[in-house]
């Protein structure tokens, strides 16, 4: 799967946010998106994921390059992950339920993959943040995403959780699934990471 | 000069012995406001996204305009249909007046704007990114719709019980276009103003004790939803 940007533009009141010429993202790639607040990460992450429209240019996914498509492909993980008011297993199967896919056994893989078998049938508002942050990406390793784009994942989160999340993030990765980091500082995540692309004053630079 | 506490009594043990007339009046105002509502509830619901969510010239004067009307008395409610639907009125070919439909029109129109000022408020205070994780997990619009109804159930549970307070407490609209007919248009507050013309306090007070344990009941079933109703926001 390839996710191909070509003359991207976002605008933000009256001047440009940012305008991409052409960006081109595989299935197999983890990169670490960094950049001053303000910059337009978050915006130019959600335009990867077809949740925000750019105000001109195209986000096409090669083969497919349908809306529907994009989306189920390309997840996208907020900074502060947003967990339905269920418990933790039904956030899991939200996924497959909208598909109309039964798979007791993906979900039970899913949980056990990211920690949370034990605490399946807890209430999702009672956990802690390192235990959201598995959980939005027990949540997303159920559908099979080709792109997992991740917000500031490890904002708030103690040393502990976010060596979990690296090695969550590491077993994806050889899966083969990609992945997009955006994190203002280097950490064990960024480590990951084999591009880095820097966002700053409108232009989006892919560094060594 | 009456006994308060034998009319109060007498008043229990018509409710006891299931009284048919008693009763079928009962049943008249509650199929009456839960039409009205089952009717008004949809369209309530999407207005009060569409307000909620989406941008438009005039959004403004129409969140106004349905702010006012949660003022409106509701006699003034029961004036205008009337006047639409009586023989004379532009609707008067409808033969809609003193029918328990007529009832059903005056109630929508008393709930629908409470309905959605109480869905637009629950969906303002919803968390933005239910929508966005929806979406990003696969969801169609309707379904991420779905599911952020899902997520303010307990707020829009509140909103559907106090709407209901509402329309099945009222009297003026219930009054001028149900006609007050017995067996037809004769609902709770209707019956209670006309026994109480007459005197006749025990059918009064047995009907006044059904809306006052209604009134329990749904401000005890209002607490504990507002109890259960919250917005998940960082990790609350």
């Amino acid at each position: 799967m390839r996710l191909e940007l070509n003359n991207l533009c976002q605008s933000f009141g009256d001047g440009p946010l940012f305008t991409i010429e052409h960006l081109q993202l595989s299935s197999g790639d983890a990169v670490h998106l960094h950049g001053p607040n303000g910059a337009g990460k978050s915006t130019l992450m959600k335009i990867m994921a077809g949740l925000q429209k750019p105000t001109s240019g195209q986000v096409e996914l090669t083969p497919t390059a349908k809306e529907s498509v994009l989306q189920q492909a390309v997840i996208y993980l907020h900074q502060h992950t947003y967990l339905f008011d269920m418990d933790v297993r039904s956030n899991v199967e939200y996924g497959l339920r909208i598909r109309r896919e039964k798979s007791p056994q993906k979900v039970n893989q899913a949980l056990l993959w990211a920690g949370l078998e034990h605490m399946q049938f807890r209430q999702a508002h009672v956990l802690s943040g390192g235990e959201r942050q598995r959980l939005a990406l027990a949540r997303a390793l159920v559908l099979d995403p080709a792109l997992i784009l991740l917000d500031e994942p490890t904002s708030n989160l103690d040393a502990e959780s976010v060596a979990r999340i690296e090695q969550m993030l590491q077993d994806l990765h050889r899966r083969g699934t990609g992945f997009v980091l955006s994190c203002h500082q280097d950490n064990a995540l960024t480590k990951l990471c084999n591009q880095h692309w820097l966002l700053a004053s409108g232009t989006l630079t892919v560094q060594a | 000069m009456y006994n308060l506490w034998t009319t109060f009594s007498a008043a229990l043990a018509q409710l006891w012995s299931g009284d048919p007339l008693l009763w079928g009046i009962v049943a008249v105002s509650f199929s009456v406001s839960a039409s009205a509502l089952l009717i008004a509830l949809l369209p309530a619901l999407t207005t009060g996204f569409m307000l909620a969510y989406f941008r438009f010239p005039g959004r403004w004067a129409a969140i106004s305009v349905l702010n006012s009307l949660l003022a409106v008395p509701t006699v003034v409610v029961g004036l205008v249909l009337y006047m639409l639907l009586s023989r004379a009125g532009p609707l008067g070919d409808l033969n809609l007046l003193f029918t328990r439909p007529a009832m059903i029109i005056g109630q929508i129109l008393l709930c629908f704007p409470l309905l959605v000022a109480m869905s637009l408020s629950a969906f303002q205070a919803a968390d933005h990114r239910v929508l966005e994780t929806a979406k990003t997990l696969g969801a169609s619009p309707w379904q991420a719709f779905v599911t952020l109804l899902f997520e303010v159930r307990f707020a829009l549970l509140a909103a559907v019980v106090t709407a209901f307070g509402r329309i099945i407490a009222e009297v003026g609209s219930a009054m001028m276009v149900g006609g007050n007919i017995l067996h037809h248009t004769r609902n709770i507050t209707t019956a209670i103003a006309l026994e109480t013309g007459k005197g006749e306090f025990v059918q009064g007070v047995a009907l006044g004790i059904v809306l006052l344990t209604l009134a329990l009941v749904l401000n005890i079933s209002l607490g504990w939803m507002q109890s259960h109703s919250r917005v998940l926001r960082h990790g609350d």
